[in-house]
């Protein structure tokens, strides 16, 4: 059911011999090696299956000063743990980084000197446009998380680029996201095409050799399911119904939308925010409010059903109030919270922390003072706190763990304890309810979020204590429940006396400050604790572990908690992993990838016992959210194979020799005689196009757009303008964010000025993204009043001040390569050289202003100058040396109003001392 | 003067009835020479309206135009939005059905106003070809390509061109505080070698009546 783990296997293979050798050569690694180096090609892993592992063995065998081999894709964090990872294997020539801390001066010689270079896209491209890389030196290029290479992405323009001028050197892709090719048409076809690559390799896990291999080396297992309590149960079940009405509306308001990927099913899964959005977005505008609401009950509901399972009681309850609260302070009417279902919802959270006494109530009249009853409800509030069940299961394979590690001499001593929970706040309160036990934690948490509720909460301590001794006395007889709790306290005692083991101090950080305040609480609590224990001073051990998101819990043997998301570093659990090399796992969250990377750590140390403890509670959404993440990577490598069974690939799909197309670029470029393109006797057929392009632009994938299109493009660094198509056009692209943002922060009126002042045709270029709607202003949003804040008054008014400023509206960055073909068609080319140089002192347009721009640019700052003055100021006085000496009757007599000649004559002749003390008095 | 079917109301119904060749008879007779502007335009003159050709009669946008009152007049554009700027409407399902009367109306208006703005309605599920055509036009034209998605977002372009006629450019500059230093600051360092500390120091030496000549040297504001 889980993966490949079917119950508790029965013995280990103890009578291998064990490897101390950490990174192991697994069998079917091997012959995935062996296949990518002998041909070129795309491997499909599973996830989990170590798709970096086999990208480190190519990467150590390239890392050499005879071979260039650049890699791409890679975030920062995952390279800098292949360089450790090559570093600990004892590699010399370590891989390099090529980002923009290196000068381009220096550029050419870092890939002279050869070895392993993780580079920038943007860089790359740049320095493959320009020559400045030696194109035929390299070995050959490795392309990491390979499902990301579409068209026009800049690492497919690296490759073409790579492609056309290198015929011999490798591309060798690489991903672990088999599900990612399940969308679109032909998705593995295309990205192949764009990769060059004529081979697939697909390894699920389901593959006859890692399976084989895998069951070989399997880890003992053991699945415990936890049961829900009663009140999570009936919690799950309206959250359930609730979420099954809405997507049932959401159909109903857009019948468009694919009925498919919006079922219950697919609705408790984790990408499926993604997946409506994408839906959802290229027609947000015309949505009505109610789906937008919908979408927004959607989102609220996915982080309830994740909040019961995986928090306590407290905070699942403060999150449901808080709902209600925003309701009734906004008054958002979403329907679904006057559901019968969210009542119940409402009702069993409540139940899980306190209840209210009937017989109180119904003791005091239904028409007395309802402030009264209030007050009278809030103080007979008797505290449930309920515990997670998975809590109670955890710490008894903590003790199972225990015992066993008690009598381990025969396997030299006990074994290490990893624990992994999802994110960091179930591990800090993990951490909390080992160390200071369930009712400590949830009575902290409590008294956090809904007051100090003495009363009702010593009243609970004390309920304990006397089940505590009830318990005592009669343990066997009581319900399971009671017994947990016993065993609980008894344990908790025990703890007690560790304390001088326990850490108090949290190593790692907090990336929420919900946590840190938690973390907070917890010191306060342990301190306490400190006092009443003798005052035993905690022993700080810090480990000098690679991970700084874990949280140690005891020294010996080492237990530590560790998330399994939201790490800064991708790989701190598969880190720790090596370094802590723990002989029990126990999975608190299950994940897919950390389970597959289980089993590969168990299948390279042979022989040396593992154990996996899965924590899930049976039945619920937890458990569906698992499977079907494991159907879907299944599906999707079936989906693949029967692709590639059927895939016609073209000889000449590597582009080693001249008879790949998607290597040759349009038209004008290639030696045809006859373009049949272009009709109407063109005298310049023979001129090889070039469009000017700011090097800031190559974050934007325009650039290889138009390079694809046959057209040169030269790469410089711009003062004015993104883009020169001609000698007259200078366009300045704006995406729809850049451009609110520069109307709002003044960029945009700058740059148009310079444009305007330099260039016969400013073009302002609207860049639509492909994936949003096409549209400036969403429906609706307009006011009935002309607002300056809006984005298409701002826009008005800019073009009423640049009447000579074109706009184009684009709606996707194709669309615009397109354009700018066809704007050039017929028309000189530019010039780098004039373009560079092109500054706030070159000349102007002549037509653009008759006056000096600087000056004038001067003049229009001061106060009591403004753009219609202006001109009669800079007519009537020949220079600012002029203007100073002037005196305020002339300034009057030539401005024609009073208050801005005293302005201006104030600002020139006020005194530097004079004008700090105004600063200063106003302030 | 104008023949019925070039009112916006009736195109939809012309559009069939009309041959496609008969573009040209849009072309109000009252502006028939190019060279000259009509007198009608009364160029400079000032309104407080939005003056709108009759042509436009029935045009729901006018709807939308509530903010500035409007009238009709006799103009060769489809709007006069203040002394230097009009603006021609185009609806692309009429575009599409009607590709050349764009190119007439253009050419009749030549090149009159300062600010001549090209107000198209997307109202079509396809757009971009005919899109792309426009702004290639509109470069060749020198017409201002505005893209409106409703009639009253297209309405609120009219009012806002209107209203905002007379309007400063501050609302898209930088803003800067309005105390002495800033102001100085800011001034000081459009001129291009002098950066903010620079500038503070100059201040602190000079005052602004010797720092003014010093800094731009450049002298006549000529070229």
């Amino acid at each position: 059911m889980l993966c490949s783990f079917l119950g508790r296997a029965s013995a280990t293979a103890a009578s291998l011999p064990a490897q101390p050798v950490m990174a192991a050569v697994l069998e079917h690694e091997n012959q995935v090696f062996l296949d990518l180096f002998h041909q070129d090609g795309l491997v499909i892993c599973a996830r989990g299956l170590g798709i970096d592992r086999i990208l480190l063995r190519f990467l150590r065998l390239y890392c050499e000063p005879a071979s260039l081999v650049l890699v791409l894709n890679t975030s920062p964090a995952e390279e800098e743990y292949f360089i450790d990872q090559l570093r600990s294997d004892g590699v010399v020539h370590l891989p390099r980084r090529v980002t923009n801390e290196i000068t381009s001066n220096c550029r050419y010689e870092v890939y002279t000197q050869g070895g392993v270079l993780f580079a920038t896209s943007r860089i790359l491209v740049v320095d493959f446009l320009t020559d400045r890389i030696p194109s035929d030196l390299i070995t050959g290029i490795l392309v990491y998380k390979a499902h990301r290479i579409i068209e026009s992405c800049q690492e497919a323009f690296i490759l073409r680029l790579f492609r056309q001028k290198n015929k011999k050197g490798f591309i060798k892709a690489f991903t672990d996201n088999a599900i990612a090719f399940n969308t679109g048409f032909c998705h593995v076809e295309r990205v192949m095409r764009n990769l060059f690559v004529r081979k697939l390799y697909l390894w699920p896990r389901f593959h006859i050799a890692v399976n084989s291999f895998l069951e070989k080396h399997k880890p003992e297992v053991v699945e415990i399911h936890v049961s829900m309590t009663p009140a999570m149960l009936t919690i799950q079940t309206s959250i359930l119904d609730i979420l099954n009405v809405c997507l049932r509306e959401l159909k109903r308001f857009n019948p468009a939308l694919e009925v498919e990927d919006l079922s219950l099913e697919n609705a408790i899964g984790k990408p499926f925010d993604k997946t409506i959005r994408h839906y959802l977005d290229p027609l947000w505008h015309q949505l009505g409010a109610k789906t937008k609401s919908l979408v927004q009950d959607l989102k609220i509901l996915r982080t309830l059903l994740q909040y019961l399972t995986q928090y306590d009681c407290v905070t699942f309850l403060n999150l449901v109030e808080s709902l209600r609260a925003t309701e009734k302070a906004f008054g958002q009417n979403s329907g679904w919270l006057f559901l019968d279902s969210s009542t119940s919802m409402f009702v069993n959270a409540r139940a899980r922390v306190y209840r209210i006494p009937d017989d109180k109530i119904s003791k005091k009249s239904k028409v007395s003072e309802k402030m009264d009853m209030k007050e009278g409800k809030e103080l007979k509030r008797e505290l449930v706190l309920e515990s997670n069940p998975k809590w109670e299961a955890l710490r008894e394979v903590l003790k199972e763990i225990e015992s066993e590690n008690n009598n381990s001499e025969h396997l030299g001593g006990p074994g290490q304890v990893l624990i992994c929970a999802s994110d960091d706040r179930t591990c800090a309160q993990l951490r909390e309810y080992i160390i200071a036990g369930a009712e400590a934690l949830l009575m902290r948490l409590y008294n956090k979020t809904f007051g100090k509720d003495e009363r009702a909460a010593e009243a609970w301590i004390k309920d304990r204590k006397a089940v505590k001794s009830k318990g005592n006395a009669k343990s066997d007889t009581g319900p399971q429940a009671k017994k947990a709790k016993v065993e609980a306290s008894s344990k908790q005692n025990k703890i007690m006396k560790k304390q001088d083991l326990t850490l108090t101090q949290m190593m790692g950080k907090t990336e929420e400050e919900d946590i840190a305040e938690e973390m907070e609480g917890y010191k306060e609590l342990s301190s306490s604790e400190e006092i009443n224990t003798e005052e035993t001073k905690p022993e700080d051990f810090h480990l000098n572990l690679a991970s700084d998101a874990y949280y140690g819990i005891f020294k010996n043997p080492l237990t530590i908690i560790h998330p399994l998301q939201g790490c800064s570093d991708p790989y701190a659990l598969t880190r720790l992993l090596h370094e802590v090399e723990p002989r029990y796992v126990v999975m608190y969250d299950a994940e897919l990838t950390f389970v597959r990377q289980l089993e590969i750590y168990k299948a390279s140390r042979p022989g040396k016992p593992l154990r996996v403890y899965f924590l899930i509670y049976g039945g619920s959404t937890e458990e569906q959210r698992y499977l079907t993440v494991l159907r879907k990577e299944k599906e999707a490598f079936e989906k693949l194979i029967r692709e590639k069974a059927s895939m016609v690939i073209p000889e000449e799909r590597e582009g080693r020799d001249e008879t790949n197309l998607d290597l040759v670029r349009d038209s004008t470029s290639a030696t045809v005689s006859t373009d049949t393109r272009k009709a109407g006797g063109q005298d310049q057929k023979s001129v090889q196009q070039t469009i000017i392009v700011d090097m800031r632009e190559f974050r934007s994938e325009l650039p290889s757009l138009i390079h694809r299109r046959g057209i040169d493009i030269e790469p410089v660094t711009l003062e004015v303008g993104d883009y020169i198509l001609t000698p007259d056009i200078c366009i300045e692209r704006k995406s729809i964010s850049d451009l609110i943002g520069s109307l709002n922060n003044g960029r945009l009126y700058s740059q148009c000025i310079s444009m305007s002042r330099y260039y016969k045709r400013p073009i302002l270029l609207i860049e639509f993204d492909p994936s949003k709607s096409f549209s400036l202003t969403s429906r609706g949003s307009l006011h009935q009043e002309i607002s300056s804040n809006d984005i298409t008054s701002k826009l008005t008014l800019l073009t009423l001040h640049f009447p000579r400023l074109r706009i184009l509206w684009c709606p996707s960055p194709h669309a615009t390569a397109e354009l700018f073909e066809e704007l050039k068609q017929n028309r000189p080319q530019p010039d780098a050289a004039i373009a560079m140089a092109i500054t706030a002192d070159s000349e102007i347009v002549p037509e653009s202003d008759k006056y000096n721009p600087g000056p004038q640019d001067f003049l229009l700052k001061i106060p009591g100058v403004n753009a219609k003055n202006c001109r009669v100021l800079m007519n009537h006085v020949k220079s600012i040396s002029e203007l100073v000496t002037l005196s305020q009757e002339k300034l009057l007599e030539i401005l024609g109003n009073a208050v801005s000649a005293k302005q201006l004559y104030d600002f020139i002749h006020i005194s530097y001392a004079e004008a700090i003390s105004k600063a200063k008095t106003k302030r | 003067a104008l023949p019925g079917a070039t009112s916006y109301a009736e195109y939809g119904a012309a559009s069939e009835v009309l041959p496609p060749g008969t573009e040209a008879s849009t072309v109000p007779p009252a502006a028939s020479g190019d060279s000259d502007p009509s007198p009608t335009l009364k160029l400079g003159a000032k309104s407080n309206c939005i003056i709108v050709s009759a042509r436009q009669r029935g045009n729901p946008i006018l709807k939308f135009v509530r903010n500035v009152p409007w009238e009709f007049g006799e103009i060769v554009p489809d709007y006069v939005l203040g002394q230097s700027t009009c603006a021609l409407f185009l609806s692309l399902r009429y575009h599409n059905l009607n590709p050349n009367y764009i190119h007439a109306r253009l050419q009749l208006l030549g090149k009159t106003y300062a600010v001549q703005v090209l107000l198209v309605q997307v109202d079509v599920k396809d757009p971009h070809q005919a899109l792309k055509e426009l702004a290639k036009m509109c470069i060749l034209a020198d017409c201002t390509l505005i893209l409106a998605w409703s009639p009253e977002e297209a309405g609120r372009y009219l009012e806002t061109y209107k209203a905002y006629e007379q309007k400063p450019a501050d609302l898209l500059k930088e803003k800067v505080d309005q105390d002495f230093l800033s102001i100085v600051t800011d001034c000081l360092t459009s001129v291009k070698s002098v950066n903010k500390t620079d500038a503070l120091s100059l201040l602190s030496t000079f005052g602004v009546s010797h720092l003014l000549p010093i800094s731009v040297q450049t002298g006549p504001y000529h070229c």
